[in-house]
């Protein structure tokens, strides 16, 4: 282990509300099995394969599958052969569409010239450290498999999260805080399976938190004394190694000691987290949040950055959920309030993190399950489509302001540089500090990994 | 070129196919025959993996005829009648250099011959993917007709279960763990068939019996309890998906679903044959009219039916996005009973089992042919969304008459203030609007006094349904004749009369013994209810892609019983409580656990996390306050105050003592107790609980008041039982874990609550509150401890 994991291991620990031991308070001198037992905590911090460009993750997703050739992967020959005749396969066969122009205006945005379409105005402003993704593919052109495979890496039976897996791999900053939080006012297709840890320890599953007055329920004790509530705490320990004793083969049973342990973190720490009247107002307006909201999707912008500044090792953002969200098979323009409800938030987010200086060592990933069909059918909308979509990173060892991989003239083939989506978790985890091909968890007799038996990474977009 | 006779090459593929046993009747079906014999297999087997719907290589999918007519990069690949200019042909025969296919390897000369006489005789490829798959759906096992499998002879001293578990598990060389002991097999068994933990007293009756069948009176004892039902009819509405709310989008309260739960309830108590139980669901009010002198029989019957009524309602206006509902109807009852996901078929033939899409408009034109209730909606007030369509609880002849006096009386006021508006008399209007509205309020519509009603479906206008194009309803497609899935069907054709639904034929139908699904289904339920997991892991999905049975012998030997026994429940619950692998321990093997950590092979019983209602009516079980009587209506404000809409819908959340089941539940909002600790989907069928541990239950133990309110009903309850400290915490121990303490945990605990004691004294709490307090603080931890939620 190196010297940096041993020091944040050691300030992880004192930070833990179960740091002393029962002697230490005097309970019992006699024993406290406890203490002893549970002094590893399984979300303490672990050493890295490699130096890390990003210690942290902003995983956010937006639901519906956006259209790439709508957004930042312009195709003007769309207008010149617009109407032309071309077949996608759809989910039971092939059907032809008509090439249909973007309704939208691209533009050249900061120093970089990185192509956006009017859709992202102010996301524009912090092109220059964004970088797209523009070969995005995926296997199953459905929105619940496509969205598991963005999140798992399976577009077919569920398996752990991205962000249990790194939770895993890497532990948290935060005892006080889950090391995987998802905010999310409504589920995404596939709905808890997103961020479930399935056959990981059951401390990496994401903790979903609803936005507004209450995010998480029971969070006030009831008035007992920190003695009383301390003495409570050591002797539940206690209680459950007791039990624990002959049933040490059930990792269950561990997990759901050290979860009381971080429900009284939480309980200390998460009040002050979802306080946003500590925001000035400047703030509140980069990220375009009214004084007193709590459950817009910018005051959701804000609880991740200080979720993330508090040592949460993966923030999840969901836009929206499986209804009324980027699907649009009816009109492109329905995008428009889509984008409108997002785009200043997502920019003000970049910048706060930057003028903190956390973009730095902060992965942003921004993602959707799938693109849509250059073609359309009805003459307004696409359809689902997973041979080409985009997805974009910015923030920790990213190159800014640049496009990796090329579609073709009508952004339905791509021409260089594919990237499926396990090559985009691999290169996340390889930002990470992690080779994604030796984090792994052995289940069932067989060696499981976020990026199954494939999965390259990017090396052109690290900075 | 090739010119075998289709006969001939038929004839020669049916003697060289063990998999073939019927013989084919018209040309057509020859060709079909042929088809799934000597073409499909090869293109699934060889080709689709490349030229599928995951991807077209070259533009080329071969997955229909069409798209080998369009063909890819090189043109078309089939030229139907002539094999020499098929381009398929010459890239199986390697004749270009540019395109040879397989890529890994040139087919047998004997079957790329029979693509030669394939696309000789037209290339014919059976118009409907299901029948196309009919090859791989008539070698499925789960629709093959029951088995009678040979029990095992080992070990001879074990009953059947045993012994078909023994087999596979020596098969994988594991060998089980010891019994469990009395305690912990008692409290198994507890929270297995009531959901509740044992009595202290029957914790010490067991450990005492020696009788050999001390064990086997536990388990009459539990069936025989009125809280059997009210654990095991839970099982069964998570599976339908039963809520108290509609579900459109203001999600009106239904305050008569409750009639159904209790009426899924009962017939778990009364061990009602489990045919007649699906039958009732889905034609109960056709069968009550055959004995309509009998009130109780009548009523059950009608409510019964409160199975489809349940069906989850969309959108505002009445029946509004009417063929969703209706979708819900049919997945539900494929789920639940055919153990099959009839929803795909909406839009198009179902993709992996053999359900067509007329299949699934068969089934539409049944229940399309059913008048289903609507429970009110976001017009309520102003009338446009009333409740109507409830069903009746006494026989028409009874009903009718108050029925028609109470329409007449209501049409009479609606005249008289129709009358009025136009005289502008607004006094009197108001009046008679008010009067009105007392009316309908206090009876509510259909219901005339004395007459009540259920959440329950009757006949509607019978009739068949069009296919809907890729499911939507304003593409009308050709007409579908009202039935069953045709590929269930062949074992007899089930007629449905002119002038009826046909839900009586279904349920016929589906009831039959012969029937290969739904004793399957029920029996792999209630092994996974008493295990945790089926034999078969997908326990709604028995279809070509659920999980393959990990004993598919004992699973048919179960659904055998079950049939045997009359459709007894409670006969394979004693087959299976009774077996040496239901009472083996817990306990860790680590040769085993390496080889089959999931113990698939049943080498020890598996520990578990209570279900959300077990650790709710435990928990108030422990705090002496669980009210075991059947609560009646939910506390619903009253009708005339119903005024939401899909801005402001119904939302709320009723404190009980009652059993969990028995709380509220909603569908737009997940209860939030119910949600936190993984309770039921409400929308949609569930077939297997999930058991996360987040922190979010560990607030709810640690901070919720219920859990404090009960921790301090268990302290009373332990000063209460003695005056001695370490007499006390015998008590609690024996509530939460059905277990004594050990001496080691009577000195720990007796020291803790003196500790807390002195700390409280010390932060000046009121002398006379610190003893209740101390305890309560060790009841709180015995409530939030592992062993209170976890079942050996």
């Amino acid at each position: 282990m190196n010297t940096s994991a041993n020091i944040s291991r050691r300030r992880f620990m004192a930070g833990c509300t179960g740091g002393a031991s029962a002697a230490a308070i005097g309970l019992y001198g006699r024993l406290s099995l406890a203490a002893e037992v549970f002094g590893g905590h399984p979300l303490a911090p672990r050493p890295t394969h490699f130096p890390p460009r990003a210690n942290r993750l902003l995983f956010i997703f937006l639901t519906g599958g956006f259209s790439h050739v709508d957004t930042f992967d312009h195709k003007p020959r769309l207008a010149t052969d617009s109407g032309r005749e071309l077949s996608t396969h759809q989910l039971r066969a092939a059907q032809s569409g008509k090439l249909m122009p973007s309704p939208f205006k691209f533009h050249h945005r900061g120093q970089s010239g990185l192509v956006m379409s009017e859709l992202f105005p102010r996301l524009g402003t912090v092109a220059d450290d964004l970088c797209v993704i523009r070969t995005m593919h995926t296997d199953i052109v459905e929105h619940f498999q496509a969205t598991l495979a963005m999140h798992t890496g399976s577009s077919t039976v569920p398996l752990p999260s991205i962000g249990a897996w790194l939770s895993y791999a890497l532990g948290t900053h935060n005892p006080n805080l889950p090391s995987y939080v998802v905010l999310a006012e409504h589920l995404p297709y596939a709905g808890a399976q997103v961020y479930d840890c399935n056959f990981l320890p059951p401390e990496h599953q994401g903790v979903r938190i609803v936005p507004g007055d209450e995010p998480i329920p029971d969070l006030k004790p009831p008035t007992r004394s920190v003695a009383i509530a301390e003495l409570e705490r050591m002797m539940l320990r206690d209680i459950n190694e007791l039990h624990a004793h002959g049933r040490a083969d059930d990792l269950d049973l561990p997990a759901r000691t050290a979860s009381f342990d971080t429900a009284r973190g939480m309980m200390q720490a998460a009040p002050e987290v979802f306080d946003l009247a500590r925001e000035s107002a400047a703030t509140l307006d980069l990220y375009g949040a009214k004084q007193g909201d709590n459950r817009s999707f910018p005051s959701q912008c804000l609880v991740a950055r200080r979720l993330l500044e508090r040592g949460v090792r993966v923030v999840e953002l969901i836009d929206t959920g499986s209804h009324d969200n980027w699907d649009a098979h009816g009109d492109m323009q329905d995008h428009r309030p889509k984008a409108l409800r997002v785009d200043r938030a997502l920019s003000g987010l970049l910048q706060d993190l930057k003028q903190r200086g956390l973009l730095d060592d902060t992965l942003v990933a921004i993602c959707t399950e799938f693109g849509r069909t250059p073609t359309t059918f009805n003459g307004k909308g696409r359809e689902h489509y997973i041979d080409a979509f985009s997805c974009l990173l910015a923030g920790g060892g990213v190159r800014g302001g640049m496009a990796y991989g090329e579609t073709d003239e009508y952004g339905m083939q791509i021409v260089k540089d594919p990237s499926h989506v396990h090559d985009y978790h691999a290169t996340i985890m390889h930002l990470l500090g992690l080779d994604h091909k030796r984090v792994t968890y052995r289940y069932a007799g067989r060696d499981f990994r976020l990026t199954d038996v494939a999965g390259r990474v990017l090396e052109s977009v690290l900075a | 070129m090739l010119r075998i006779p289709l006969i001939a090459a038929l004839v020669l593929a049916v003697a060289s196919s063990a998999a073939s046993s019927s013989r084919a009747d018209s040309p057509r079906d020859e060709g079909a025959e042929f088809f799934e014999l000597k073409i499909r297999p090869v293109l699934a087997g060889k080709c689709f993996k490349c030229h599928g719907a995951d991807k077209a290589s070259g533009g080329l999918r071969i997955d229909s005829r069409d798209a080998l007519l369009k063909g890819g990069e090189h043109g078309a690949s089939i030229v139907p009648g002539k094999p020499g200019d098929s381009l398929l042909v010459r890239a199986l025969r390697h004749e270009d250099d540019e395109v040879q296919m397989p890529p890994d390897g040139q087919l047998a000369k004997q079957s790329i011959d029979d693509f030669a006489i394939w696309i000789e005789h037209g290339a014919l490829w059976p118009a409907s993917a299901a029948a196309t798959d009919a090859f791989a759906a008539g070698r499925h096992w789960a629709f093959q007709p029951l088995g009678d499998p040979q029990t095992p002879a080992e070990p001879p001293d074990a009953g059947a279960i045993d012994r078909f578990i023994a087999a596979k598990r020596l098969e994988q060389g594991l060998s089980p763990v010891g019994p469990a002991e009395r305690g912990p097999l008692l409290r198994r068994a507890y929270f297995d068939l009531v959901g509740l933990p044992p009595e202290p007293e029957e914790l010490d009756r067991f450990a005492d019996d020696d009788a050999p069948d001390a064990f086997a009176r536990v388990v009459e004892r539990l069936l025989a309890s009125p809280q059997y039902g009210a654990r095991w009819g839970r099982h069964w509405l998570d599976v339908v998906r039963y809520a108290d709310t509609a579900g459109d989008n203001a999600d009106y309260p239904v305050p008569e679903a409750r009639f159904y739960r209790d009426y899924v309830i009962d017939s778990f108590n009364a061990d009602k044959p489990y045919d007649q139980f699906v039958r009732e669901q889905l034609a109960g009010d056709l069968l009550a009219a055959e004995h309509a002198g009998d009130r109780e029989r009548y009523r059950d019957e009608v409510v019964a039916t409160g199975f489809l009524a349940l069906s989850r309602r969309y959108a505002t206006a009445p029946y509004e996005l009417w063929h969703l509902s209706l979708e819900d109807a049919i997945d539900t009852t494929g789920r639940a009973f055919l153990g099959l996901s009839l929803r795909c078929a909406r839009c198009h033939d179902h993709k992996y089992d053999p359900v067509a899409q007329t299949d699934y408009y068969a089934l539409y034109g049944i229940f399309n042919s059913t008048q289903f209730p609507w429970a009110g909606g976001e017009e309520f007030q102003s009338k446009k969304s009333p409740r109507e369509h409830f069903v009746p609880l006494v026989p028409a002849a009874e009903a009718e008459p108050k029925i028609a006096a109470m329409r007449a009386a209501i049409e009479q006021l609606t005249a008289q203030r129709e009358t009025a508006e136009t005289t502008d008399d607004w006094q009197q209007v108001g009046d008679l609007r008010r009067e009105l509205d007392r009316w309908q309020q206090a009876h509510k519509l259909d219901s005339p006094p004395g007459v009540p009603v259920a959440y329950a479906v009757s006949e509607g206008k019978p009739g068949d349904a069009c296919v809907q194009l890729r499911g939507e309803p304003d593409k009308p497609g050709p007409v579908v004749p009202r039935g069953v899935p045709k590929f269930f069907a062949a074992s007899g054709p089930t007629v449905i009369p002119e002038g009826a639904s046909g839900r009586r034929q279904l349920a016929e139908w589906l009831t039959r013994p012969d029937h290969p699904l739904v004793a399957r289904v029920m029996a792999n339920r209630v092994w996974q209810w008493h295990f945790g997991r089926g034999l078969v892991a997908t326990p709604s999905n028995l279809g070509l892609r659920g999980s393959p049975p990990t004993h598919p012998e004992l699973l048919d030997w179960l659904a055998r019983r079950l049939i045997d026994s009359g459709w007894s429940i409670k006969a394979l619950h004693r087959e299976i409580m009774l077996s040496r692998t239901y009472q083996l321990a817990s306990t860790a093997r680590a040769e085993n656990a390496a080889h089959d950590p999931d113990n698939n092979y049943y080498w020890r019983f598996d520990r578990r996390r209570l279900d959300a209602e077990a650790i709710r009516d435990a928990m108030l079980v422990a705090g002496g306050t669980l009210d075991l009587a059947r609560p009646g209506e939910h506390p619903f404000p009253p009708v005339k105050k119903w005024t939401w809409t899909q801005h402001q819908p119904f939302k709320a959340s009723y404190p009980s003592p009652h059993r969990s089941v028995y709380l509220m539940t909603q569908r737009l909002q997940r209860h939030p107790y119910l949600a936190l600790f993984d309770g039921p989907d409400t929308n949609t069928s569930t077939d297997v609980r999930t058991s996360a541990t987040v922190p979010s239950q560990a607030l709810f133990l640690l901070n919720n008041p219920l859990v404090a309110e009960q921790a301090e009903g268990l302290a009373r309850r332990a000063i209460a039982a003695s005056g001695d400290a370490r007499k006390r915490v015998e008590l609690p121990c024996l509530l939460c874990w059905s277990r004594r303490p050990t001496n080691d945990e009577t000195n720990r605990a007796v020291e803790y609550v003196a500790r807390v004691a002195d700390e409280l004294k010390a932060a000046g709490a009121a002398a006379d509150r610190i003893e209740l307090e101390s305890w309560s603080s060790y009841a709180r931890l015995l409530l939030e401890s592992n062993e209170f939620v976890y079942v050996d």
